[in-house]
């Protein structure tokens, strides 16, 4: 379906409420509508197109045209084009309805650009949620009059102690990368409901990269160290967003270079991942072998962009490092080697009963739960929504390369470990389709000059699922640069998988997200019928983090 | 069950086995690290201008330029590098390469920092500074010779010249710009 046909079916439908339909090719069909009718859009974009949702990107405009603005982006993952809701809030007291009960994924962003922007979300409960709670009220540090330095002096917060015995539960590990924080509500070992509570060590890098520190080509180092294993990721959909924007040719060698690199670091990723889920199991022994096979993929990285972790060579507008005939034999014989062995040791993972009977039907995440959620990657795949980045929205040269998105419909532990086992073979398959289809040609554009005032999107499919990253480009650096990791679709589903399940299960099910926060998961079990909290040391995961390199 | 299936989880036996130890009794043994490898950057102090491109290419600031009226002053805080190896990449003289070096541990952050001193050339017309190195000059020189007229000459000096030159064409007398 072309893209004339799409603007035709949503003049259909949004036409009496729009007031104004446009097409940007480096972002989607942007629908701009009055606050008043943001409801009834979202509906129909949701609801009656049936377009998944994305990511919001609330912004300061008010030095361009005096509103705060808030971007809702939809995807119509069939079609690969995105559905963009427009809406200007008030300079002085900016207030939009709250969409959160039409498309639940939603609630974290509202809840987000209150805390950072200080946009109103009316009929909904707002709350603190990024800023720590010793933060002053009314400072939004998102807004573009507050300076990048500003360091607040805390403020004095009085909290009710809670009902019951109190156990203390932190301090939460300031040293540590993104310690997230569960209270699980039991009554006996089954959990009734879940509390999160993240954002411990929020970074505030959105904001960073608009101070005039920060320039074009120095974000890319920045975004890579949003996470600690799957950082070329966020380069990567930065880069495009802005070459998406600016409209910069990138040459094609360069396109596969990324590719390469994106597929290795899926490897080293997914095998990480599979060795920790052992390690929860109990079973050590493929956790340890699912790490040795990793090793190799690490080599492979270092010799491919010169470090194990945070490779560092890509730029707006191309890569730095180029791969010649030596490294493509090792890419191959490394390929080979980890063909036959991970065959040997996925056979094995998924036949040990230990693993296979905690894994079969725990963590259950049903269909349509996770299509509300819009949840992403191989959490979406192990419930049954047949959705890859890669595939529905191709970019750098995965359009040149054909591979299967695995999926599974149990949507249990089981079918998110078999997602990923599947994932590693197929992404061996690309790196060897991409080797034999390596262009020649320059690695980094000629030309490149980003103009003001552009908007772009750039998205990539981490191993834990879509990244996705919009920017409006400034003079010299980002006018606002919004970053939506895989982990923040992905944790409202938790909710769903550990409510009603035995306590036992929790951690595996927590860890089968494969969050990307911290290094030692806390979680604080509270008995409904004593009141009683105890803390719960759950993992222990080597490597869950950005301590890992 | 079958029995074959049964006695699957025992395979590991024979892999671990045909794999045997991969880690290295480090730091007794050598490290595995590759060829492409970046570790900590070495500054040729024959070579560096003090420009500051490597400075203003740096992604974290951990290199620094800190200009004085008599020198400029190049630093390096290796604690705050990334070992991305940008700063080679821009350095138009190619003074600065990326080593392997990656132990780096240290108790003092004075062993974290390295600096380079460059004296700034004085004008030739009025004596005050010049901002620039004599290695920077050279460079200008080499690149467009004609330039060599006027780089030792700071701004202000230069204007002068300039309009001296050009009101004498005018037919103007040398004292009335003296002085
Ligand atoms: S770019 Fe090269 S010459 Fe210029 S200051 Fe840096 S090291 Fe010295
Ligand atoms: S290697 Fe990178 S971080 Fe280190 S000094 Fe050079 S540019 Fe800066």
């Amino acid at each position: 379906m072309s893209v004339k046909e799409i603007m035709d079916i949503i003049r259909e439908k949004l036409g009496g409420i729009a007031e104004d339909i446009r097409y940007v090719e480096s972002a989607g069909i942007i629908v701009r509508v009055k606050p008043v009718n943001l409801r009834e859009a979202s509906h129909i974009v949701h609801d009656v197109l049936d377009a998944y949702f994305r990511t919001m990107m609330a912004v300061d405009e008010r030095p361009i045209n005096n509103t705060f603005a808030a971007y809702y982006v939809y995807g119509l993952d069939d079609k690969g084009i995105n559905i963009i809701i427009e809406a200007h809030a008030d300079p002085y007291t900016p207030v939009l309805p709250s969409i959160a009960d039409i498309v639940p994924a939603a609630d974290w962003y509202e809840l987000e650009a209150w805390d950072l922007l200080g946009i109103k979300f009316k009929n909904r409960k707002l709350h603190r949620f990024v800023l720590p709670d010793d933060w002053p009220e009314g400072l939004y540090p998102l807004r573009r009059d507050v300076d990048y330095t500003v360091r607040p002096s805390p403020r004095i917060t009085y909290k009710p102690p809670l009902q019951g015995p109190r156990l203390p539960v932190g301090p939460y590990h300031p040293a540590l990368h993104e310690p997230e924080y569960f209270e699980l509500f039991v009554e006996g070992e089954r959990v009734v409901d879940v509390e999160y509570n993240g954002f411990h060590v929020h970074r505030g890098i959105e904001k960073l990269a608009e101070s005039p520190r920060f320039t074009y080509q120095k974000i890319p180092f920045l975004a890579e160290r949003i996470c600690g294993i799957c950082g070329f990721v966020h380069s990567v959909a930065y880069t495009l967003s802005v070459e998406n924007a600016a409209k910069i040719e990138v040459p094609e060698r360069a396109q596969y270079i990324r590719s390469i690199v994106l597929e290795v670091e899926r490897l080293h990723s997914h095998l990480l991942w599979l060795g920790v889920a052992c390690h929860l199991l109990g079973y050590d022994a493929g956790f340890m072998h699912s790490w040795r096979i990793r090793e190799k993929v690490m080599v492979l990285a270092e010799l491919l962009t010169g470090s194990r972790k945070t490779y560092g060579i890509n730029l707006v507008g191309g890569v730095r490092k180029d791969i010649n005939m030596d490294k493509i034999t090792a890419i191959r014989n490394t390929l080979a080697w980890l063909r036959s062995e991970f065959a040997k040791l996925a056979d094995l993972v998924t036949s040990v009963p230990q693993i296979v009977r905690r894994a079969r039907g725990t963590g259950i995440l049903p269909r349509d739960e996770a299509r509300k959620l819009s949840v992403v990657g191989p959490v979406a795949r192990a419930s049954g929504l047949d959705r890859d980045v890669r595939r529905d929205y191709p970019y750098c040269a995965y359009k040149d390369v054909s591979f299967r998105v695995p999926v599974y419909t149990e949507g249990d532990n089981l079918a998110r470990v078999m997602v990923r086992v599947e994932e590693i073979f197929e992404s061996m398959d690309i790196i060897d389709q991409l080797l034999d289809k390596l262009p020649g040609g320059p690695i980094m554009a000629e030309k490149m000059e980003v103009p003001a005032g552009l908007v772009g999107i750039g998205n990539v499919e981490a191993p834990r699922g879509e990244d996705i990253h919009i920017i409006i480009t400034g003079r010299g650096r980002p006018y606002r640069w919004r970053v939506r990791a895989p982990t923040y679709q992905n944790i409202p589903a938790l909710k769903v998988m550990l409510r009603d399940a035995p306590l036992a299960d929790a951690p595996l099910t927590i860890a089968s997200i494969d969050p990307c926060f911290s290094c030692t998961d806390r979680i604080v079990v509270i008995d409904l019928k004593t009141g009683k909290r105890e803390k719960l040391q759950t993992v222990s995961i080597p490597g869950e983090c950005g301590c890992e390199i | 069950m079958s029995l074959k299936k049964l006695l699957k989880p025992f395979k590991l036996i024979s892999i671990a086995h045909k794999s045997g130890v991969v880690t290295v009794l480090y730091p007794y043994q050598k490290p595995l690290i590759t060829t492409e490898f970046r570790g900590k950057i070495s500054i040729d102090a024959t070579k560096c201008m003090g420009c500051g491109a490597c400075v203003n290419a740096c992604p974290p600031n951990a290199l620094t330029l800190s200009r004085r009226d008599d020198t400029i002053v190049l630093n390096y805080f290796i604690g705050r590098c990334i070992f991305c190896g940008r700063c080679a990449e821009v350095c138009p003289v190619g003074a600065i390469t990326v080593t392997h070096e990656f132990e780096l541990a240290s108790a003092s952050t004075r062993d974290l920092n390295e600096s380079l001193v460059h004296r700034v050339e004085k004008c030739s017309g009025c004596g005050g500074g010049l901002g620039a190195t004599s290695r920077m000059l050279q460079y200008v020189i080499l690149r467009s010779p004609a330039s060599e007229n006027y780089v030792h000459l700071c701004p202000n000096c230069r204007k002068k010249k300039l309009i001296q030159s050009l009101a004498m064409k005018m037919g103007a007398r040398t004292e009335d710009y003296e002085g």
